[in-house]
This record gives structure tokens, sequence and C-alpha cells, in this order.
């Protein structure tokens, strides 16, 4: 579906002067400054994927994007969307893809929500019953009843950006590209965005681009995730093996029914990793540590329960978050 | 995917070119009408620029019959014609609203231009979309001020009666598009500087004084006449209106409007020449 190989994208600006007539000498100089946003990257996305793109803020994620929809010439570099090159067949690739920036909006500001859904309807040369149907299942999934005719000024940011939604999804494109489609929200707002994501992709076989920054995002919906920093590619692949690779165990965290259960037994394959006592914590708790992939879960919690009397148990997964916060410090994945 | 993808863009080059116009011509209808409901969405938006509008023409009334005062004619030009211009060219500069405010100046300093990249639709024949949307929102309200002019009597009915209040028309529509093509092309100078208000601003300094839309042109000395008639701007408001008062009438008219069409004909062509240009030079601001 998508195929970028060696994209590049630099901007060139006028070197910015201090000091005295700072202005006027920023005006005349012809010294310009480049810098390179994106730095080669290469990767390829199938039909029905549905990829997470991360990075830290200026890392190009936006960049890629806008050179993948067609808005922005790369500077080198090839791209292929579905087989055209995007900037140079453009009206033909926009017929073909969604677009939501969470930063941005494409409803119009002063009308109705539903003027806008017309409008693109009409774009899209979509006739009158495709129109009325399609209008009804989002208005259905995304819960839109309430305010399809008032101006788009007066919804709220949630509200917004279900129309957003909308509007980018109202013609059925293959592919659709959601650039931090969750920025701003509320946790509930925030779930139904996901679930309506997901049901796309799943129902519908839409592939999808997803940049963002809230890593529950990535975890409900990503498998495979594209990590990019100073515009180049981190890491490509699976979620879930990065996180084996950084953090390869996962935590039982169990409350004991008494204070004094005896010397703790440690199963083989765990170990008992020592947890400061908190405030919160009204008994004592315990937390064993293993790796998933040499002892099952249930034989964790099996061989714990049978050597101590519990009232509450959690196994935890290590937090992606950390995980995250470690490569882009480093600015490197771990090999 | 090599196999879909070569019939696609097969069928997409051979498949109807013609279907393929009617759909951008239906969008681009789309678009002007959603300009024209944004235009007039907010009430008092409406009613203020009415306002606005109705009071110039009558200061510009009173400005024009004092200035000329008891002296019947200033350089062949007698004291009701040059109100009367005055009236017509008031409602000119506001109709000519790109004038002040371009579509394309105000996305791309907001970053929005990348919303009308995704669209279905080139960037130049949409944003005219837009302008002509705009354009056509301020034109009840222009209606409104002439119906004030002829009622107290400062404006007459067009020279060359049915005949040319057509002319008239005619020449307005050139007019209008020229106007709006010039501030196209300048607005996109901001793909390349991303700052475009001084040069609209100094464009439109220019432009109100050389299309003689703030004084007639046959105020102006020999000179600057014979400058101003190799440059697009008085087919933006000088031949309208030298066809309403019948200072140009017959062939001449049909010659002043003739140069209006080469006009529009050169600067679109222009316009699409500069943003094939600026199609690598596309910077979207703000993330």
């Amino acid at each position: 579906m998508i195929r970028a190989e060696g994209l590049v994208k630099e901007f060139t600006r006028p070197v910015r002067r201090t000091g005295p007539l700072a202005g006027v000498r920023s005006l005349l100089t012809r010294e310009r400054v480049t810098t390179r946003a994106v730095d080669g990257v290469s990767f390829t996305v199938d039909r029905g994927e549905l990829v997470g793109y991360l990075g830290p803020n200026g890392a190009g994620k936006s960049t890629t994007i806008k050179m993948l929809t067609g808005v922005l010439v790369p500077t080198a570099g090839t791209v292929e969307v579905d087989g055209r090159v995007p900037w140079r067949d453009r009206t033909r690739n926009a017929r073909g893809i969604g677009v939501v920036f969470g930063q941005r909006t494409q409803l119009w500001h002063d009308l109705p929500l539903r003027d806008s859904f017309e409008l693109v309807a009409k774009l899209y040369g979509l006739d009158q019953p495709d129109y009325q149907r399609a209008l009804g299942r989002f208005t259905e999934l995304l819960d839109l009843h309430e305010f399809l005719d008032t101006p788009v000024r007066g919804l709220s940011l949630g509200q917004r950006m279900r129309g957003d939604l909308t509007a980018a999804m109202l013609y059925g494109p293959p592919l659709l590209y959601l650039d931090e489609p969750t920025v701003g929200l509320d946790v509930v707002a925030k779930a139904r965005i996901r679930e309506f994501v997901a049901e796309t992709n799943a129902v519908d076989g839409t592939t999808v681009v997803l940049t963002t920054h809230d890593l529950v995002d990535v975890e409900r919906l990503c498998r495979r995730v594209l990590l990019i920093d100073h515009g180049q590619v981190l890491y490509d692949g699976d979620l879930a093996a990065l996180r084996r690779r950084y953090v390869p165990y996962r935590d039982l965290v169990v409350t004991l029914a008494r204070e004094d259960d005896g010397p703790l037994v440690a199963p083989p394959g765990t170990t008992v990793v020592e947890r400061p006592r908190s405030a919160r914590d009204t008994a004592r708790v315990v937390v064993f540590r293993f790796d998933p992939a040499q002892t099952p879960t249930p034989a964790v919690v099996a061989a714990v329960t049978a050597e101590h009397e519990v009232v509450d148990l959690d196994v935890t997964d290590p937090d992606l978050e950390a995980v995250i916060a470690e490569i882009y410090s480093s600015g490197r994945v771990r090999a | 995917m090599t196999g879909p993808v070569a019939t696609s863009t097969t069928g997409a080059t051979t498949a109807a070119p013609a279907g393929h116009l009617a759909a951008q011509a239906r969008a681009l209808v789309a678009i002007g009408r959603q300009s024209v409901r944004s235009a007039l969405a907010v009430r008092s938006e409406v009613l203020v620029s009415g306002v606005a509008v109705l009071v110039r023409v009558v200061l510009v009334i009173l400005v024009w019959r004092a200035v000329y005062g008891s002296t019947p004619e200033v350089v062949g030009v007698d004291r009701s014609t040059a109100v009367a211009y005055a009236v017509l060219g008031a409602v000119f500069t506001n109709v000519l609203n790109p004038f002040w405010r371009s579509s394309l100046e105000v996305r791309v300093r907001q970053g929005r231009i990348a919303v009308d990249l995704l669209r279905p639709v080139g960037l130049v024949p949409q944003t005219l979309a837009q302008q002509v949307g705009t354009t056509a929102a301020a034109v009840p309200r222009c209606v409104l001020a002439v119906l004030l002019a002829l009622v107290i009597g400062a404006l007459q009915a067009p020279a060359g009666g049915v005949l040319g209040l057509l002319a008239f028309a005619v020449s307005t529509v050139l007019g209008v598009a020229v106007a709006l093509l010039c501030n196209l092309v300048v607005a996109m100078t901001a793909f390349w500087t991303l700052e475009v208000g001084g040069a609209l601003m100094v464009y439109r300094a220019v432009a109100q004084f050389a299309s003689g839309a703030l004084i007639p042109l046959w105020f102006m000395p020999g000179w600057l006449r014979g400058t101003l008639e190799w440059l697009p701007f008085q087919a933006q408001v000088f031949t309208p209106l030298s066809v309403y008062f019948g200072t140009v009438r017959g062939w001449d008219a049909v010659g002043a409007v003739a140069v209006q069409a080469l006009w529009v004909v050169l600067l679109a062509l222009l316009a699409q020449l500069v943003w094939s240009r600026a199609l690598h030079r596309v910077v979207v601001q703000g993330g």
C-alpha cells in the first residue's frame, strides 16, 4: 500500500540575524540554513495494517505524513502510495486517502457540522444514497446526533475530532492517516476514537497509519510500530518484541493475607523484588518477577498461591512509557 | 501490488477525462457555495459590513459634492459624473474584498493550506472558487448601496440603455476576475517568503489607486495614464466604470472588454505557472 525509500525532506530558510538592525539585516542576508526534518526514511506498509508511527516532538513524523499524503514534495527519495506518487498525482491520490490532523481541522468553522460533510460528499463525488448511508453509519458509530446541526465553532474538542474523523472517512478511503487524533481529549473521548479506529481497521480493512504521543493508543491499537527520531528510523517492528528487548519480565504483585507469613518462597524462575511499603498498602505486598517466555504466568500464580495465603494478585507488564522514554533519551534502540 | 497498480494508472489517464472535468466542476461549485454560506453565517458580521458599505457610499457622495462646490466641471468631468463615479468606486472596492483579504494568504499563514492540498481538486481552482464565493456574498450589500445612491440621486442609470447595462455587467464580471487573479498571483509569493503581508499591502495600495477605484483615471496626468494602460489594474475597476458612464462606447467598449478578457487568460496562465513552481516550495506551518 505504501512504499517509502530513502525519504528526505530539507527545509531552507534565511539566517536570522541578531544585534543592531537585526530585522533589516535578516531581510538582506543571502545566507541560508538548511534543516533536515526527515533523513532517509524507508518502510513499507501492507494493505490492512495498522501501524503506529512514533517519535518525540520534532522527530519528523508530521513531515513524513505530509510527504505520504502529497502535501509536501520530498527533497530526495521515493514514495509510492497504491502505485502512485502522491505529490505528482495529488488529486487522484487524495481520493484514496483520508487524513485527520489532530492539530487542525478540515471542517468549516462558521457552518453546521452537517454542511462540512455535504461538501465532502460533493468533493469526492458521493451520490445521495451512498452519502446518507455513510453518514448514518458514522452518526451511529461516533454518536454525532446531538451536534450534527451545531456550527463547528461551538463544538468541544472531542466532538470536533469525531467530526473530523467522519469527514475523513465518509467516502470510504482504503487508507487512513491519523496525525495525533487523540491529542487533548479526555479519557472517554480517547476511548471512543480508539474503538472507532480499531473497528474501521478490522471491519472495513482500512489501512491505518497512526502518529501519536499517547502510548495507550499504541498499546490498544498497534501491533507494529515505527519509531523515528532526528528524521531517522530507530525501530520498525513488533511492539511486543520491542518491549521484550527492554524489559524481558513480568511482575506478579501479591497482597498477603497475614503480615507474618513466614519466610517467602520464590518459585523456580522467579525472583522476589522488594517494594518499599507505601501509605496505600494496608497489608504486606510482595512482587515476584519472572520471564513469561521461560515460566508461564499460570504456573507462577499456582506456585505462589500454593505457598502463601493471598488476598489479592495482579499481573503487570512493564511500562511502555519507560521503554519509549529510554529510547528517546538515548537516541537509539538496544540491539 | 504491481498488477492492480498498472491497471489503475492506465485506467485513470484514459478513463473519461470529460467525466473527470465534470466532477471537478461540481466540486468547485460546491466549494464556492460553501464559501458564500460561510461568509453569510455570522449575522452580526453581515450586518456590520452592510452598514459599512452604506456609510462609505454616503461619505464619498458628501466629499465629492464638497470638492466640486459650485464648479460645474473639472478637466471635462462634470459634478454629477464625478460623484456617481465615486459611488461605484466605493462599491467596487467593497465587492473586490480580495483587495484586503486573500484566502490563500491566510491559509498559508495558518498552515490550513495542508487541508486544501488534500482535496481532490487543484489548488488554484480551489482558491479561486473560495474567492468567488466570498465575493458573491458581498453582492447583496453592494446592490443595496447602489439602490440607495440611485434613490438619493447620486447615481444615474448606465449610459446606453439595456445594451449599456449588459456591457457593464460583462465588464464587471471580467474586472472582478482580473482582480481575483492578480491577488492570487501576489498571494502565492507566500510560498517563497512565508510572510506575504508586506507584499500584499504594497499591492493593495497600488491596485486601489491604479485601478481607478479611489480617484477616476481621468484626473491622472497623461504619462501616468499611458503607463497604466499597460498594467492589469485599470481592467479591474476603471474599464467597467468607463463602460457604465459611456466614456468608452461602441467598438471602443468591445475593445476594452476584449483587453479585460485577455488579461484574464494571461493571469490565469501565470497563476498556473507560479503554482507549478511553488509546488516544490510548499511549507506547512505549525506541526
